[in-house]
């Protein structure tokens, strides 16, 4: 599939305050570096026992903390943070990812999950869906891009006033997009939320939904919807 | 998970030691009572015998075979045939006695019943003694004596019987209490196999009890496994962790350097494809990981129920377009569900998507891959076909070991973690296993017990 390669840089406005605990430095420094070049601050520090004091003492926006941390490991760090009611939307990396593991981190007080080695576009797509949470407005019932209409009542969706006739799972998937319209939604987040369906499969799943998505939203028309972020997934323009 | 047929209270090992008591018991007594009988059988015989001996000798006093005749009539008048016969031959062929009894030779003998034409069916020991040219002959009965073997036989019944009721009695007690016990120690040792480490055996006052000690052993055991199960579990995610960052090192190294501004198209496709290669990696080493998290059991803590058909349903529309943009075709049969089995979704999710994407990996376009879901008696069956090249039967037992590629797959992507990951998941969940020939391609059959009958297998 070629890919529409556009910047993975995020507008200005959306720029966070993140706080990184992560003891090996290249992977570290690679967090820094990319999510500084996005426009964030970022802070690392190495150390759990001084990541859990400069958490509470500081204000962030979203926290990356790695589970394997000397002094406090990541797990005790999160949970001691949430048991003294700070509700800062909180990364969870791990070097293991079994289920056991994900559920143990999540169990915490984590809000989400990713298992090393990850894509950097991963790590920045789930960064900024956490920390704009909640992202609906419940009483939204049409949902627009450009000259796309989603009507959610009516279940109908329209683009340049022409009815376009999705299966309820192209539904979904457009909804998910539409909704969080800006950010980049990576595969394996539109596996969880379409489908409900935790793990990273080995074929190009994700990619064929999203084409034949593509091929009755934007094919007949000439300006093109959904982006392909590279190295990351894809998003709808604001 | 195997249950083992009860065993047989008849079969315990104290009915068995109670039943071999009772028996050791009744020889000894019937050897006392049995020795001590034939010596009061002696005893009375002997007495028997002087009795006689004085009776025949009283006459001896007579002067005259008339004499004694008339002492003999008078005495049999006043004596009951039943206890006592006595009879005179007299030289000139008179008899006198309250019975006949045939004389033979001078001494003692045994007249049987039928010998004696008397009502009572006893034997009499008589003792003929040639007195005055006649034959005197006194017999006396023997029902004496054959009233005590009679009395010993009841004196054995009467001794033995409460001992051998109280002992098998004891001993059906203590097996059912011995019973209990054990079989609480084979639950325990059924989970432990089950994989629940945590399993333990209930402490006791008993101190010292050989089950007691035998509990404790367990226990001991189950700790151990315990330890070395978690102390592997720690070693993995060390390697985990110690080898992970650094693949997750070169990755960051590669993806920046593939991001470089002005790389060369050959050199950007390159350092593309080492990030490729690394993502191979790290899925062959999360595979690796999960397995042992798997087999480890933990998971089973989190079991549900979870509907088959819904779970088979989404992967299977997940993996749709997939197929046809590979030129295969993937076809469900699927019975209505809701169809239950007690496990985890996303690892029943799993399975599937590893049968699915095997499948498509190892079969050529235009062949045609086929989800069946049916219930039956007590279970539910999960079949992923393919009319692919299949796998030759004697390959069937090896695809399922860790990392083993089939000669001819050594060149497709894939861990070859698929199918092992399967194997243990299906484990887990209790679920059958097998690999068969779909004449023609690969036929693999899962079935897992059906949830009702999943959850009273594990109570």
């Amino acid at each position: 599939m070629p890919d529409a390669a556009t910047p993975t840089r995020t507008p200005a406005g959306d720029d966070m305050k993140i706080l990184v605990l992560e003891d090996d430095r290249t992977t570290g420094d690679y967090i820094v570096d990319g999510l500084a070049r996005e426009g964030h601050s970022v802070d690392l520090l190495t150390e759990g026992r001084e990541g859990l004091i400069r958490a509470t003492t500081a204000d962030y926006d979203v926290m990356v903390v790695d589970r394997m941390l000397p002094g406090l490991d990541g797990l005790s760090v999160v949970r001691t943070l949430r048991a003294s009611g700070n509700l800062t939307p909180v990364l969870f990396l791990t070097s293991l990812g079994g289920v056991d593991d994900r559920i143990e981190g999540l169990n915490a007080g984590a809000d989400d999950y990713l298992t090393k080695p990850f894509a950097f576009g991963e790590l920045s797509a789930r960064l900024s869906a956490l920390a704009r949470r909640p992202q609906m407005k419940a009483e939204e019932t049409v949902l627009a891009a450009g000259d796309l209409k989603m009507d959610l009542i009516r279940r109908r969706v329209t683009r340049a006033g022409q009815e376009i006739d999705l299966l309820p799972r192209e539904f979904a998937l457009l909804e998910h997009l539409l909704r969080r319209k800006g950010r980049v939604q990576t595969r394996t987040m539109l596996l969880e939320a379409v489908w409900d369906l935790n793990f990273d499969p080995q074929t190009n799943v994700v990619e064929t939904h999203v084409s034949r998505l593509r091929a009755k939203v934007d094919r007949p028309f000439d300006r093109e919807l959904i982006e392909t972020v590279r190295g990351a997934g894809y998003r709808i323009a604001e | 998970m195997s249950r083992r047929p009860a065993r047989g209270l008849w079969l315990s090992t104290p009915v068995r030691l109670a039943g071999g008591l009772v028996a050791l018991f009744t020889l000894a007594s019937m050897g006392t009572l049995g020795a001590s009988y034939v010596v009061t059988r002696a005893a009375l015989a002997e007495g028997l015998r002087d009795d006689l001996r004085s009776a025949v000798a009283g006459y001896a006093a007579a002067p005259t075979p008339g004499a004694i005749g008339e002492l003999v009539a008078a005495e049999a008048e006043a004596t009951d045939a039943r206890r006592r016969i006595i009879s005179y031959l007299a030289p000139d062929g008179r008899r006198y006695g309250n019975g006949y009894l045939a004389p033979g030779e001078e001494g003692f003998r045994l007249y049987p019943l039928e010998d004696l034409q008397l009502q009572n069916h006893l034997p009499y020991l008589a003792l003929t003694a040639r007195l005055r040219g006649g034959l005197l002959t006194v017999a006396a009965s023997q029902s004496q004596i054959e009233d005590l073997g009679r009395a010993y036989v009841t004196l054995l019944l009467v001794s033995l019987l409460p001992s051998v009721v109280i002992a098998m009695a004891g001993g059906v007690w203590i097996a059912r209490r011995t019973g209990r016990r054990i079989d609480g120690l084979g639950r325990v040792l059924d989970r432990i196999a089950a994989g629940d480490l945590a399993a333990r055996v209930p402490e006791t006052a008993r101190r010292g009890d050989d089950l007691t000690v035998i509990g404790e052993r367990i226990n001991d055991m189950a700790a151990a496994r315990e330890a070395a199960t978690e102390a592997l579990r720690q070693v993995s995610a060390d390697i985990a962790h110690d080898l992970k960052t650094p693949i997750q090192r070169v990755s960051v190294l590669l993806e920046r350097l593939r991001d470089l501004p002005e790389l060369p198209p050959a050199a950007e496709d390159l350092a593309g494809r080492a990030v490729a290669e690394t993502e191979g990696i790290a899925a062959t080493f999360q595979a690796l990981l999960q397995i042992a998290q798997i087999e480890g059991g933990s998971p089973r803590a989190r079991f549900g129920a979870v509907d088959l058909t819904a779970v088979t349903e989404t992967l299977a529309e997940v993996y749709t377009p997939a197929a046809e943009d590979s030129g295969h075709l993937l076809r469900t049969d699927l019975a209505p569900g809701p169809l239950l089995v007690t496990g985890d979704r996303a690892l029943l999710g799993q399975v599937l998507a590893n049968l699915i994407e095997n499948a498509l990996r190892h079969t050529p376009a235009g062949c045609e891959i086929r989800v069946r879901l049916q219930r039956e008696a007590g279970a539910v069956v999960l079949e992923v076909s393919d009319d692919g090249p299949g796998i030759p039967a004697e390959e069937h037992g090896r695809v399922l070991r860790r990392l083993y590629r089939l000669e001819r797959s050594r060149t497709t992507p894939g861990s070859g973690l698929g199918l092992s990951l399967v194997a243990v998941i299906a484990d887990l969940h209790g679920a059958d296993l097998q690999l068969g020939d779909a004449a023609p391609g690969l036929r693999v059959r899962l079935r897992f017990p059906a949830e009702s009958s999943a959850l009273a297998g594990k109570g």
